[in-house]
């Protein structure tokens, strides 16, 4: 299987502060790849990489097997790269539809075309098999953390994207609604998208991925199936950078 | 030796088949019925035209096709008009449930269950008492054209008698029989394992669709399960098949409520979770889906005794799913009932018992997923149950219940 996004050799620095070193990193349709490591160990920096806000220093970035060029996040959304940031990025005082469109609004001539923009809103929201949600005209506002994360995950899925990036979803949310997130992320890949989930609780990765792609101190230590490991081995990984015959051997990767 | 199927056994095949496709698909158009079925189209048009006059579908205009040309016509089930009853009996839970053809549910009322020793009174009285209810409220045009039960213990396939239910305090009880006399239909009720019709159900309607060998595990106070394999569930010699609950994952283990020492039941069940949480006090004061979503909800916030009993409780999870995987090599896994919460809250020590004790190969394909019917995919594999009839053959189960 060819990945839809694969990062070859990329390295990031700001000024004297190298964060990302050499990293490789892949992302499949129909998967979930779970990206962990510890505070700093350089996950918001290589997804900024990815959606266009930060350029980078040196290596390849391909997308659907072919090179190309991402300086903004125009031009990552262009490709059908998608992220849903912790903050969400929500308008409190618009409604959920409203939000779904910000900025890419329909227009019918002078107007907008609030018809066709509910319409796909609901259909979004229905083949995801989101029912928690009362009305769509909802202010979001009015919407707990739970449905605001599913919002904001349709949002992304809205415009035939292949890759939605999630960071930390879960982060916020009670047991109840962190399984519905869980299952919705889980859902997003069986439908065909690549998804990144980027999270710290190993139950939540353990429960929805297909991979694993495990930073230390800025290097990819290991990406690995998630059949393949134990909790134990990823953990180790996370805080190591090495398990076993998986990871960094002096800081480099085996 | 048998001939060939006759005319009318190919004509009542095709009847059902057509009526199982808009049943668990939905209104389908006439032409997509056609290249679904394999069959011509004056073919599909007189099976439908059979259908449409005994009254189990409909058929009208699609409202935009939004392509050229003539549309074809969309046939839709007649579900205000034709209905089963379903019935699931829980440990701590008796539902009644009007379902109409195509699988929705047009009314239900449901009991809490009091746990304590079994009265078959008990469960028959409220269930008929609700069966009845909803009776009353029908239009005089509707059919009940079945009723079925998803009951938790196990069912003998011959008479339909529960032959053992450990958490239920039933053995030997002619549930279905007795059912059928209160609610005084003129309609058998068929009984089934809860856990088994759920299995079917996720299967059918859920997370399992389009896959071809399952294995259901569903927690309630005990853990039943479901295998399919190759689209059939398994049943075994009797019907007592597939009760994963009772697979030993640790000899010198607790105890069962079956009597034995170690079942996979006995060390991820309702009991053990909670004994293990520190929370089981044998008052009952909380007990049920409730504590168990406590005991999650304590380790999500950071209690150590909580996480601890959910990473046991995931490791014996584990190992008996290792198991399972080893022995079945299904496509997919699913967690139901209260195994929802605990697959998620100790995915990462389930997860790893599999990469230790499952095979490379059976484990490189396995899809772990929960549970899309939620708490409704006992009632729902009950109401499949009941339909099976009906699909099976239409017009006369049709005219049987109309008559």
């Amino acid at each position: 299987m060819t990945p839809v996004l694969e990062l070859r050799g990329i390295d990031k620095s700001f000024g004297p502060v190298q964060v990302l070193h050499d990293v490789s990193f892949s992302v499949y349709p129909g998967e979930v790849t779970a990206l962990v490591g510890d505070n700093g160990a350089g996950k918001s920096t290589l997804v900024k990489c990815v959606g266009g806000i930060h350029p980078i220093d040196s290596g390849d970035y391909l997308f659907d097997g072919k090179p190309v060029q991402v300086h903004s996040p125009r031009e990552a959304a262009a490709l059908g790269i998608e992220i849903v940031y912790q903050d969400l990025a929500l308008c409190d005082n618009l409604d959920i539809v409203q939000n779904m469109f910000l900025g890419r609004e329909h227009k019918r001539g002078l107007v907008l075309d609030e018809d066709t923009m509910e319409e796909m809103a609901a259909k979004t929201l229905e083949s995801l098999s989101v029912r928690t949600v009362k009305s769509i005209r909802q202010h979001v506002s009015s919407l707990s953390g739970g449905q605001r994360q599913t919002v904001a995950i349709a949002k992304a899925v809205l415009w035939n994207s292949k890759v939605v990036i999630l960071d930390e979803p879960t982060a916020a949310l009670g047991v109840a609604q962190t399984a519905q997130v869980l299952e919705l992320v889980r859902r997003l890949a069986d439908q065909g998208l690549a998804v990144v989930l980027i999270s710290h609780n190993m139950n939540d990765v353990f429960a929805v991925s297909d991979r694993i792609a495990a930073l230390y101190l800025g290097r990819m230590a290991a990406q690995v199936k998630t059949s393949e490991v134990t909790h134990a081995q990823v953990v180790e990984l996370i805080t190591s950078g090495r398990s076993g015959d998986l990871g960094l051997t002096n800081g480099v990767p085996a | 030796m048998r001939a060939g199927p006759s005319q009318e056994e190919i004509r009542r095949h095709n009847l059902g088949a057509l009526l199982r496709h808009v049943h668990l698909g939905g209104p389908t158009s006439r032409a997509e019925l056609t290249s679904r079925m394999g069959l011509n189209r004056s073919t599909i048009m007189a099976l439908t035209a059979d259908l449409t006059a005994a009254g189990l579908v409909r058929e009208e205009l699609p409202r935009e096709t939004g392509r050229a040309g003539r549309p074809s016509l969309v046939v839709r089930p007649e579900s205000a008009r034709v209905y089963v009853f379903a019935l699931d009996v829980g440990v701590d839970r008796l539902v009644a449930a009007r379902v109409g053809l195509g699988g929705t549910i047009i009314d239900r009322r449901e009991a809490v269950r009091r746990r304590g020793p079994f009265s078959l009174e008990e469960v028959v009285g409220p269930l008929a008492a609700f069966a009845r209810q909803m009776h009353r409220k029908t239009r005089p045009d509707t059919v009940c054209v079945g009723v079925a039960a998803a009951f938790s213990g196990g069912v003998d396939r011959g008479d339909g008698v529960v032959r053992f239910g450990p958490n239920m305090g039933s053995v030997d009880v002619p549930f279905g029989e007795e059912m059928a006399r209160r609610l005084g239909l003129g309609l058998p009720v068929a009984v089934g394992n809860d856990a088994n019709l759920a299995a079917l159900a996720e299967h059918t309607r859920g997370v399992g669709v389009g896959c071809r060998d399952l294995v259901y595990l569903h927690g309630d106070v005990g853990v039943g399960g479901g295998v399919i394999v190759n689209g059939t569930l398994l049943g075994g010699h009797q019907g007592f098949g597939g009760e994963v609950g009772h697979m030993v994952v640790n000899p010198k283990g607790r105890s069962c409520g079956c009597g034995s020492l170690g079942c996979l039941e006995a060390e991820v069940g309702e009991r053990a979770l909670l004994e293990a949480a520190g929370r089981f006090d044998g008052s009952g004061a909380l007990v049920g889906r409730d504590a168990v979503r406590a005991v999650v909800d304590a380790a999500d916030r950071g209690d150590i005794v909580a996480q601890a009993a959910l990473s046991r409780v995931g490791d014996w999870l584990g190992l008996g799913v290792a198991n399972l995987a080893n022995i079945f090599n299904p496509e997919m896994v699913v967690f139901g009932g209260m195994l929802r919460e605990v697959y998620l809250g100790s995915a990462a020590q389930v997860r790893s018992r599999l990469a230790t004790d499952a095979l490379p190969p059976v484990r490189e394909h396995l899809r772990l997923r929960t549970s899309a019917l939620g708490d409704d995919a006992t009632l729902v594999g009950a109401a499949e149950l009941a339909f099976a009839q009906v699909l099976a053959d239409p017009l006369e189960v049709l005219a049987r219940a109309g008559s």
